[in-house]
């Protein structure tokens, strides 16, 4: 019942607040806003209907039936004759022209004894001509295999934006987890012994772990809802931005998701358990966010090291946070880093454990509580 | 009488910090704050602890709040040790001291319902409780006010109920009246009047006289963490506190104030 009250009590501070709600969704709302705009900016225009410019050389009846599809999904399609390959591609790559498609000679006449090519040049950063790629593709494909596709894109393409994200995802959400439980936990336990109202809950006869818990609980699912709102934003404005959606975080398997939420789950208690005993350590808000903020930047720096070290020995699963970089990399590459997973799980929640008990100390001890 | 806090040779030594020592300009690197401290205050009275600065009056109700932990000694409120019953203890005592803050963000309906827990109040008790001491203290029109929004004389009545939210047999309270004007003082010692007619014994700390001679049956001067003198404010005082206080601490110190 004590440990209820305690709980119930945080989760009212925060969410009949408005300020502390708004300050910890603000990150993701923000995150959205600022990447859609860049994306949009970055992107041009965001039509649904296209004006395709498209360089044509050989023949081929399949023209015509991209021209078609083109046409009645309600964009225009303008056949230019490629002259110079070199001056074209130039043009793809400014955006003046959508594409370049080059049949290979004899191509409809094609016999068997020698396969026929179609050559693709597009440009993935350009909406436009990721369609374009996409509608004409689809249709040749139509035809199997009786010759090749060569496709090639002028700039980056979507598997080079996919890799990126996989290196900068599990930093990205490594800041986020760390700046939602930096901005409750601070607050809420600096900000409680500061004021003195940490000392009257003292007073009462609650047991000093449930007190511990009694934060440590509560401010971890806030600081998830932070972390998950501040994922949110990158998530939904990173099509937009990069041109990739996370359509393709699709293609792992259910397993994979479990085992990375249940890390990532277990990283937030980890986090705010160490931001709670630094609160407690110290005398004030403003000794406690210096504290935190080397923690942070700490934290940050190995993370972001991590995140770019390719083949970083199976030690680091015995570190907090950098194992949760790691295996989120290996999930998002596609692997299912098991036995890591589950260390790194099992290793968190023991030092979390450790933390509550410290905490738990701390608040037992007068020097801490009433030291001069 | 029925002997309700018993306090036998409380011992207290702080290690200073360097910054203390600096601040104090002394070298001295521990300080015995309390220094085998031994009293009585009895069932329904209310008792005074008087005593200069830095006498150990603080530190010695923090120890009886279980706060702190005696070196050597132990204390008896209502019969339950402070070093091995602390959680019992808490139950039976209310705590109040100017350090002892309530969050501005909440309301004194949600604070009330919210320490009650705390102590493990039956919630139809917490409620019949509620509705009794906020009508008799003029809280229950401010019942939904923030606290921060509350006036020093309400925010101050608002504490004093909600460290008698349990019930406890006895109020502990660390110089009642310090740093309040005159107004906000009277709610206090009105209410520490109140308390007494209720039947509760209370125990607080002062160095004001006249706080003491207007409101207190027993008293304990105390002087460098030592009980100088105890009885009725009769015995101690002999018609003139003020005066019977100095010749203590003349007699003890050595020095005259
Ligand atoms: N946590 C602490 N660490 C170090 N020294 C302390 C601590 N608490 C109290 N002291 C010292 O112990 C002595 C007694 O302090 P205490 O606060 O109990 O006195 P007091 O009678 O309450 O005085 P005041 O009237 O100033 O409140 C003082 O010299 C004080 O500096
Ligand atoms: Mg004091």
């Amino acid at each position: 019942m004590k440990f209820m009250a305690l709980i119930k009590k945080e989760f009212h501070r925060f969410f009949h607040d408005p300020r502390l709600i708004v300050t910890m969704l603000l990150p993701g709302i923000i995150i959205f806003l600022i990447y859609t705009v860049m994306g949009n900016v970055i992107g041009g225009s965001e039509v649904e209907t296209y004006t395709f410019k498209v360089y044509l050389s050989g023949q081929s009846a399949v023209t015509q039936v991209i021209e078609t599809a083109a046409e009645s999904a309600g964009h225009t399609l303008e056949w230019l004759p490629l002259e110079d390959e070199e001056e074209a591609r130039a043009a793809v790559k400014s955006g003046e022209a959508t594409a370049i498609l080059a049949f290979s000679e004899n191509f409809d006449g094609f016999d068997g004894a020698e396969r026929g090519e179609v050559k693709l040049i597009y440009d993935a950063m350009e909406q436009a001509s990721s369609f374009f790629y996409a509608l004409s593709a689809s249709i040749l494909e139509q035809y199997g295999m009786r010759f090749a596709i060569v496709s090639e894109s002028l700039s980056t393409d979507d598997a080079i934006g996919v890799e990126v994200m996989t290196q900068i995802l599990p930093f990205l959400l490594v800041c986020f987890i760390f700046s939602a439980c930096m901005s409750v936990t601070l607050e809420s336990v600096a900000g409680e012994k500061e004021r003195g109202t940490l000392a009257t809950i003292l007073v009462t006869s609650a047991k000093r772990s449930h007190i511990a818990l009694g934060k440590l609980v509560p401010l971890s699912c806030i600081s998830m809802l932070g972390a998950l709102s501040s994922f949110l934003g990158v998530a939904l404005s990173m099509p937009k931005l990069m041109g990739v959606s996370l359509g393709f975080l699709g293609g792992y398997s259910v397993w994979s998701y479990i085992l990375l939420l249940v890390l990532i789950l277990s990283t937030v208690p980890l986090v705010v358990g160490a931001i709670a005993s630094v609160s407690a350590l110290s005398r004030s808000v403003k000794e406690a966010t210096a504290y935190t903020s080397v923690l942070m930047i700490f934290t940050m720096v190995i993370s972001l090291v991590a995140a770019f070290i390719p083949a970083i020995g199976d030690w680091v699963v015995f570190i907090p946070v950098l194992n949760a970089v790691v295996v989120m990399q290996g999930v998002l590459a596609g692997g299912l880093p098991v036995w890591q997973s589950l260390v790194g799980v099992g290793l968190n929640l023991a030092y979390t454990a450790l933390l509550v008990f410290a905490m738990t100390k701390m608040l037992s001890s007068e020097k801490i509580i009433f030291g001069k | 009488m029925e002997e309700i806090v018993r306090a036998e040779g409380l011992k207290k030594t702080f290690t200073l910090s360097k910054k203390q020592q600096r601040i104090e300009r002394t070298g001295e690197t521990r300080r015995v704050a309390v220094n085998g401290l031994s009293f009585s205050a009895y069932r329904g009275e209310i008792y005074g602890l008087l005593g200069p600065n830095g006498a150990g009056k603080t530190t010695t109700l923090r120890m009886l709040s279980t706060l702190i932990k005696p070196d050597e000694g132990d204390a008896f409120l209502c019969g339950h040790s402070i070093v091995k019953e602390p959680e019992k203890v808490r139950d039976v005592i209310g705590f109040l001291t100017s350090e002892l803050k309530l969050e501005g963000f909440f309301t004194p309906d949600y604070l009330f319902d919210f320490f009650g827990a705390m102590h493990g109040v039956e919630k139809q008790v917490l409620a019949e409780r509620k509705k009794q001491l906020f009508t008799r203290f003029g809280i229950d029109k401010f019942a939904e006010v923030q606290v921060k929004n509350l006036s020093t004389g309400m925010l101050q009545k608002v504490s004093l109920v909600i460290s008698i939210v349990h019930d406890p047999a006895v109020v502990i309270f660390d110089e009642p009246t310090n740093g309040l004007d005159v107004l906000t003082a009277k709610v206090v010692t009105d209410f520490l009047s109140e308390l007494k007619a209720m039947g509760k014994s209370i125990l607080l700390s002062t160095h004001i006289f006249s706080l003491v001679e207007k409101l207190c049956d027993r008293v304990g001067v105390i002087i460098d963490g030592k009980l100088a003198a105890e009885g009725t404010l009769e015995e101690v005082g002999k018609g003139d506190l003020e005066t019977a206080f100095f010749d203590l601490y003349h007699a003890i110190k050595g020095e005259i104030v």
